[in-house]
């Protein structure tokens, strides 16, 4: 009787495990690899359209644009989001979860209304500008926006609350005695920080540095309302691909480009920690 | 509305005419039949996307959520003169989705807005069905507005813009001007697409108007270059009046509907002129195999007509592009229709060859430079 439960009940998960798997293959694994393999065959067999990744001297700018502004904005909202997350966790009473409660709501706002609220307060006649020209402090308003800058600052915005929350729960984890147990034994602050508490926090870096680089990778909105169209990533350039100039070749290469860097980095990533862990699997 | 996307000029239309519905300037009737001159004719709005199953003709824009109440009451005068009922898409037609629906042989659009350089773009990709002219009238339309794929439906232009006191006194009457950072101050807006752009650049720097295609791509992009850190780019024809608005920019390369709305919002501190301007030709396609067949022509016939043509101008900014349309432009407004005989003769057409070929190509380049 307990056998034939048994056996049915393992019927129900392999029903249960299988519908999402066949509906995830036909729905969206299907597509995909279809337009991936445009890459390949559009608009003639071969590695042509891979060959540009060497030869566009368009396609490297853009490139070299996303790399430079990812690795710019993971490393700043690493920095910010580790100083949160720390607070948040160490601050005393309600101090701590208000500070949390503020980032899970800017992590709830849409791009958009976040970015539209970066051009209200910084635009040359914004209230930024306005308010510093008021107080005599500068005689010219400040490019604030519409630069590259404008494109980072909203960028680490939006990504403060990715890299703060998973920092957040792997400090968590932190037995707090320890580093008063190295400055009881000797250490000064800055060195049983450095020593005890920064390698104990590696892992929760490792996974927010990877989630904020790899979202940073395909930002579209931001860089586009934010960089005053002079800031090209990636996204935006595959779109015009697709869109506008039909060169679907060249965009599904782009886009095989930008998932095949992301396994890789994964791959790399897997050597030094084990991403289980980092993602919580385990 | 798609925020980051390439807007096309229709797109830019529909947001326009949103804007003014919503702040009722405009009357309910006359929303109509500029509805109709833009495309969304007799119709029936459908939440599902329109499919030709049985008769209906699918005219096809870039209508969205502006023409949702609309288009039943309108529906009706053309659907008792015609055989085949007309539907309305809002999907926005563009090439790409036209390109995967022929391709695909599941075509369910009749007649679609656009211009005469996606006509010959896709035309030649064999996407497209020719134009009947035994149904539509050569005669209402200027000779080069009738392109084998594409038929013309309204004029638009890339006008220069600019706000009339910020340069003492001064204004600036040529794209020289534009190109002048020393004598006419401040940041300039143009457009993040090449339609029109390149133009400025020669223009400025001497090329003479029927010299200008080919366009010498190097040195226009050049002379782009040499100012792009004072340049903001826009996406949207909203950003670019809001630019204006915002004062962030003194001088823009905008479309003519954008300037007309920016003049008229700010009392005639923001100003343009058609000097030097280049005019673009809006165009109804039809995609190759469409359900409806010749049905798609007697549409595109009957949005010939002056009145709507007038009336759309009136409301939005897109010129006539029936000659006999701009005659019944009333007087006052005469000196802002780009398709007046003044004003078309004073700007430069753009070539809808050159782009069709140079279009795709120009475009990388162009995105790379000003990146």
């Amino acid at each position: 009787m307990t056998g034939d439960m048994d056996g049915q009940t393992r019927r129900v998960y392999w029903v249960l495990l299988f519908a999402p798997l066949v509906l995830l293959a036909a729905l969206y694994l299907f597509p995909l690899s279809r337009v991936l393999w445009l890459s390949v065959t559009v608009p003639s067999p071969g590695f042509g359209n891979f060959e540009q990744l060497v030869s566009s001297s368009a396609i490297q700018r853009v490139l070299w644009t996303t790399l430079r502004i990812c690795v710019l904005t993971t490393a700043l909202a690493l920095l910010i989001g580790y100083a949160v997350a720390y607070a948040a966790l160490h601050l005393r009473g309600w101090r701590g979860e208000a500070l949390l409660f503020f980032v899970l709501l800017s992590f709830w706002l849409s791009v958009l209304i976040r970015a539209f609220a970066w051009l209200t307060l910084l635009q040359s006649r914004g209230i930024v500008n306005t308010w510093l020209m008021g107080a005599g402090l500068i005689d010219q308003p400040l490019t604030l926006i519409r630069n590259e800058f404008g494109v980072v600052l909203g960028m680490v915005h939006y990504m403060i609350p990715y890299a703060a929350l998973p920092l957040y729960a792997n400090m968590k984890g932190i037995d707090p005695r320890l580093v008063p147990a190295a400055r009881g034994l000797g250490a000064g602050p800055v060195h049983a920080f450095l020593k005890v508490y920064l390698p104990m926090s590696t892992p929760g870096l490792i996974s927010a540095g990877i989630l904020t680089f790899i979202f940073s990778l395909g930002f579209y909105v931001t860089p586009a309302l934010l960089g005053g169209g002079r800031t090209i990533m990636i996204s935006e350039y595959i779109a015009v691909q697709i869109n506008d100039t039909l060169n679907w070749g060249v965009g599904s290469m782009l886009a095989t480009t930008l998932l095949l860097s992301i396994f890789a980095i994964l791959a790399a990533m897997s050597l030094f920690v084990d991403l289980r862990r980092v993602f919580g699997v385990r | 509305m798609d925020e980051t996307r390439i807007q096309t000029f229709q797109d830019d239309c529909l947001e326009l005419l949103r804007q003014k519905t919503e702040g009722r300037t405009v009357g309910r009737r006359a929303f109509l039949s500029t509805l109709a001159v833009l495309g969304v004719s007799p119709a029936l709005f459908r939440l599902t996307p329109a499919r030709a199953q049985a008769r209906e003709l699918v005219v096809v824009n870039f209508g969205g959520d502006a023409v949702t109440a609309m288009t039943k009451a309108w529906a009706d005068p053309y659907n008792k003169t015609a055989t085949l009922k007309a539907v309305i898409d809002g999907a926005g037609p563009n090439s790409a989705k036209m390109k995967a629906m022929v391709e695909s042989g599941k075509v369910t659009w009749d007649v679609v807005d656009r211009n005469l350089i996606a006509a010959l773009e896709l035309g030649r990709q064999n996407l497209l069905e020719k134009i009947d002219y035994g149904i539509v009238d050569k005669s209402k339309i200027r000779p080069e507005h009738a392109g084998e794929w594409g038929v013309g439906s309204y004029i638009y232009a890339n006008v220069l813009a600019y706000q009339t006191d910020a340069f003492g006194g001064r204004q600036p009457k040529t794209w020289a001007d534009f190109y002048n950072l020393k004598d006419f101050p401040g940041k300039r807006t143009m457009r993040k697409h090449i339609d029109g752009q390149l133009e400025t650049a020669l223009l400025a720097d001497g090329v003479a108007p029927d010299k200008l295609y080919p366009l010498d791509v190097k040195r226009a992009l050049d002379k782009i270059r040499s100012i792009k850190k004072d340049v903001i780019f826009w996406a949207t024809g909203a950003e670019s009046q809001q630019l204006f608005r915002d004062r962030e920019v003194t001088m823009g390369s905008v479309f003519n509907t954008r300037a007309l709305v920016a003049r008229r919002e700010s009392n005639g501190k923001v100003d343009f002129h058609y000097n030097q301007a280049s005019a673009w030709i809006g165009a109804w396609l039809t995609p190759k195999g469409n359900p409806a067949g010749k049905d798609a022509f007697k549409f595109m016939a009957s949005a010939q007509d002056p009145a709507g043509q007038v009336e759309l101008f009136k409301l939005l900014g897109n010129g006539p592009v029936n000659p006999a349309a701009s005659a019944l432009v009333p007087a006052d407004l005469r000196a802002l229709d780009p398709g007046s005989p003044e004003n078309y003769a004073m700007q430069v057409p753009a070539d809808p060859e050159w782009y069709a070929t140079n279009s795709a190509a120009v475009l990388t380049q162009y995105l790379e430079a000003i990146s």
